[in-house]
């Protein structure tokens, strides 16, 4: 029987979480706008903001495209191609770190800074610099010192493509294998030399199955990056006329303005990353099964693999060159020359000026950019990682109801490649005096990134027991003296490495920025690539050092002031 | 007055009744739930305290209402004056056991500096004098039991519930919590429930008990009275040290009553007669193992429950020993203490006799 009274009891028994709800709601309706929009918008005709009824034109057109299934083979030679190289270099360093006398793997341990220390658009900058068929700068020694002529060499190709972003691939397949070699149960392999294998027979068939898991859940992971990646297929894919489907929205929007047709090349990218999201949340859930991780944390024995280890020396070495050592110095020399071509890059350091960085620093677009960058990654990491707290407490810390749809929400960006979100902004406030400002981008960033935030601290509210909430209850806490004196003190390490991540992440942002930005409110990775597209390369180069010795800053502080470990 | 008063408490988890019409009332002292897990009792505490919200019934700590679903009441936890000690302490790791103790009572306004001393004092009387910057993770876990217990009692509140506090501690640590336990609660005068499973914990520790099971309370008594009276079945074998048998009255006399028993072979039992009991009445019949004798002689100074059979095991405890003897159809459990002659009883031929004292009888009449 429900009375008043009875409802005005439950009213109590649930107080505390109207304004976690009502926070988590806001967090929640930013959230599902874009989205929502992009799916209304793909099924409208109409100029940008205007829709004129609704129709299916647009999808038709998607589909009657003549490019659309070498589209689509494109972006799976491309995602599936990238994915297993890195995943597999990956996995191999991963191996030879935690189980081989390899010499110089030290090279190796310090993985998880690379991807830090080297934005996405820097990298493609750096490769396109060696790799370009004419002025690359491979090609030229090849000419210079060896006489080939052929140019074999083309960053504007698939094989370029899936050769950078493979090698950005690499560090997830590192970080998800290692553990797993790491703290393997020793005693699955002791058991199969008591049954008469021998070491290299064990590793193929007891090891490596073990690990199979893992690596696929590292593949779909870095495949799914792949599909949403944007920063490769612009600046490789669309000056060798290799279309994927991330160009072709950007060129939709950004060429053509035609946001019914962005929006539809949109849905079947978000479609295609749905499957691939399902694909991995199944894979995560088999290799959970299939752990051999326990929390016993026992060290496994490292295996003297004899000579080989001059083998892995040389693997790990070329990694080491390729993944970090020579974009790194191309970048930095190539910043440091009055203008790139192959003879004046030679010449270094004969002729090293500053020239670069004085240009660069004196155009506004790249000051504004750089400081629009700075205030807007700092703010976005603090309100975002606070909002998924939030979101996370009213799911697993009030008895707020409905909150399974939060949970739906706040992992619903993952589904939205940070462009087809970007495509939805546009649409949104597009009209509005929000259009043009940095709050567009500063929401845009939010939404993006809020997944993360969200998923770190329902990982780590979950794993808080609830009792410690309960006693604070019990001894007269009400909500927000558990929220603020109890599970926010407790999420400390954990909102640590979310800020840091979220702001390294944001500060480099190109592909939620790029439609959002506009003369007067930059924003500076998107500032370099435009000087990228118009061939300023050596600016290109030195803005990117900049944001280089940003970063370097940054990790100096988390690891010394806040203590944080950059190594396994 | 009575501390604490439950009605007509009823609450439903999907398809499980976990409390099912809880009545009762409670003067002072320590009072345990025992029951087997999933009879309730944790429920039934965290009821009290307000963390659970029971679909029907009512809740009184000193004569003030607390819950009542039916007036539309509920007064949330942190309004009702309570201590809580949880099962696995939740001391709250980021602060230091001074900050712990001292959460309640700054959020009480208590002044600086009688917060100070209510805190020292507290640690006083638990016994961690000096322990008062260490953080949880450094405590050993009696030490963080000490620590939850003394959080409790420095708020000075009028009722301390305590839910399986020694469920993490070894068996001789958990020994020396429970008498330690109500040492306190004695010495600082207040009441306290207490949940547990452990039938030994609940005789020890408290000064009546509540045994559940199914959402039900199947008897509230003081310890002796459980052990010596069990009211149900199911409280004499949960309480255990005992042999259940099923029982037919055939005569009552004199405070006496004489009790068939089928599965000894229709042998009669000479039992106290419990009230209202009339021949012809269906009972349990409750044989408490530390009261039976064996031997292998006829028992030259008795006659009466005296009953044959062979036996069948023994289980050697150390100090204690436990013997199975076949009789009729049943096994018949009888434990002796070490230096007992029975316990030099040998061979599984010969026929074994049993003497089981009047005393060593309870009669459960009506199931």
């Amino acid at each position: 029987m429900i009375t008043h009274s009875w409802n005005s009891i439950k009213l109590v028994f649930r107080q505390g979480t109207f304004v976690p709800l009502l926070a988590s709601a806001i967090a929640g309706g930013a959230i599902i706008t874009p989205v929502v929009i992009v799916l209304w918008r793909s099924l409208t005709t109409g100029k940008l903001g205007f829709s004129v009824g609704l129709t299916l034109t647009n999808y038709v057109r998607v589909f009657g495209d003549r490019d659309i299934l070498p589209m689509l083979g494109n972006s799976m030679v491309y995602a599936g191609g990238a994915a297993a190289l890195g995943t597999g270099l990956g996995a191999l360093l991963a191996w030879i770190v935690a189980r081989t006398n390899t010499p110089g793997k030290t090279l190796v341990e310090l993985m998880p800074l690379y991807p830090i220390l080297m934005p996405p658009i820097m990298k493609n900058i750096a490769w396109i610099l060696l790799l370009a068929p004419r002025s690359g700068i491979l090609n030229n020694m090849l000419q210079q010192f060896f006489g080939i002529e052929a140019q074999p060499f083309n960053a504007f190709s698939m094989a370029g493509m899936i050769w950078v972003f493979g090698l950005a691939c690499v560090p997830l397949g590192y970080l998800f294998l290692l553990p797993v070699f790491l703290s393997f149960d020793p005693s699955l392999e002791e058991s199969a030399y008591i049954a008469g294998s021998k070491p290299a027979n064990t590793m193929l068939k007891i090891t490596f199955p073990l690990a199979i898991p893992a690596l696929f859940s590292a593949f779909v992971l870095n495949f799914l990056r792949g599909l949403r990646s944007f920063e490769t297929p612009v600046l490789q894919g669309v000056p060798g006329n290799i279309k994927v489907f991330v160009s072709r929205v950007y060129d939709s929007m950004a060429l053509e303005f035609n946001s019914g047709l962005a929006t539809a090349y949109s849905i079947v990218l978000v479609a295609l990353s749905v499957v691939v999201l399902l694909v991995y949340v199944r894979a995560t859930r088999f290799s959970e099964r299939y752990a051999t991780i326990t929390g016993k944390g026992y060290r496994v024995k490292v295996i003297d693999i004899g000579p080989w280890k001059y083998v892995t020396f040389l693997t790990v070495f070329l990694y080491f060159l390729a993944g970090i050592a020579i974009p790194f110095v191309v970048l930095i020399v190539v910043s440091m020359i009055p203008y790139f071509d192959y003879d004046t890059f030679m010449k270094f350091p004969s002729n090293m000026v500053f020239t670069n960085y004085v240009t660069v620093l004196k155009h506004p677009s790249f000051i504004t950019g750089l400081y629009n960058s700075l205030v807007l990654s700092t703010t976005i990491a603090v309100v975002t990682v606070l909002a998924g707290i939030v979101m996370a407490f009213t799911i697993y810390r009030t008895r707020a109801y409905g909150t399974k749809l939060f949970e739906f929400i706040g992992t619903l960006p993952l589904a939205f490649p940070p462009l087809v979100l970007s495509v939805g902004l546009v649409i949104v406030f597009l009209g509005t005096p929000l259009y043009n400002s940095l709050w567009a981008l500063g929401l845009g960033l939010f939404v993006a990134y809020f997944p993360y935030a969200f998923r770190n601290a329902s990982g780590s509210i979950v794993n808080i027991h609830k009792e410690l909430d309960e006693a604070a209850w019990v001894h007269g806490a009400k909500w927000r003296h558990v929220f603020f004196k109890i599970t926010l003190p407790i999420l400390k390490p954990a909102v640590g490495g979310a800020l840091f991540y979220i702001f390294i992440e944001a500060i480099r942002n190109v592909d939620v920025a790029v439609l959002l930005t506009s003369p007067g409110k930059e924003y500076g990775p998107v500032t370099l690539f435009e000087y990228f597209r118009v061939g300023q390369w050596a600016e290109a180069a030195a803005g990117g050092v900049i944001y280089l010795i940003i970063l370097i800053i940054a990790v100096s502080v988390a690891k010394f002031a806040f203590k944080m470990k950059f190594s396994l | 007055m009575a501390i604490l008063k439950v009605d007509g408490l009823s609450k439903r988890f999907k398809d499980v009744k976990a409390l099912d019409n809880v009545t009762f009332e409670f003067d002072s002292g320590i009072l345990s739930f025992l029951g087997p897990s999933g009879c309730g009792k944790t429920t039934l505490l965290r009821s009290i305290a307000g963390l659970e919200l029971p679909d029907a019934g009512s809740i009184s700590i000193a004569d003030k209402v607390q819950t009542s679903i039916e007036q539309g009441i509920l007064v949330p936890p942190y309004s009702r004056e309570i201590g809580f000690v949880f099962q696995n302490y939740a001391l709250w790791p980021h602060m230091t056991v001074f900050n712990n103790i001292a959460f309640g009572l700054r959020l009480r306004k208590v002044a600086n500096a009688e917060i100070k001393s209510k805190v020292l004092s507290s640690l006083e009387l638990v016994g961690l004098k000096g322990r008062e910057d260490r953080y949880p993770s450094q405590l050993s876990g009696g030490q963080q039991q000490r620590v939850a217990l003394a959080r409790s009692l420095a708020l000075e509140p009028r009722l301390i519930l305590l839910d399986e506090p020694l469920s993490n501690l070894d068996a001789k640590l958990r020994e020396e919590m429970r008498l330690e336990i109500r040492r306190l609660i004695k010495k600082v005068r207040i009441s306290a429930l207490y949940v547990t499973h452990d039938q030994e914990e609940a005789f020890t520790i408290s000064d009546a008990v509540i045994v559940m099971e199914g959402g039900r309370i199947l008897q509230y008594d003081a310890p002796d009275a459980i052990y010596n009276h069990p009211a149900h079945p199911f409280v004499a074998s949960f309480i255990g040290h005992s042999t259940l048998v099923d029982g037919k009255i055939v005569s009552v006399a004199n405070g006496s009553c004489v009790v068939a028993v089928a599965d000894f072979g229709g042998a009669n039992l000479v039992s106290h007669a419990p009230s209202s009991v009339s021949p012809g009445d269906v009972c349990k019949v409750v044989i408490r193992t530390g009261e039976v004798r064996l031997s292998n002689e006829k028992f030259s100074d008795r006659a009466d429950n005296v009953l044959v059979g062979r036996m069948t095991s023994r289980e050697y405890r150390g100090g204690l020993t436990d013997h199975r003897v076949q009789v009729g159809s049943k096994e018949i459990v009888v434990t002796s203490h070490k230096f007992c002659p029975m316990i030099r009883i040998e061979g599984d031929t010969r026929d074994i006799f049993v003497s089981i004292d009047k005393s060593a009888i309870s009669l459960i009449v009506g199931s």
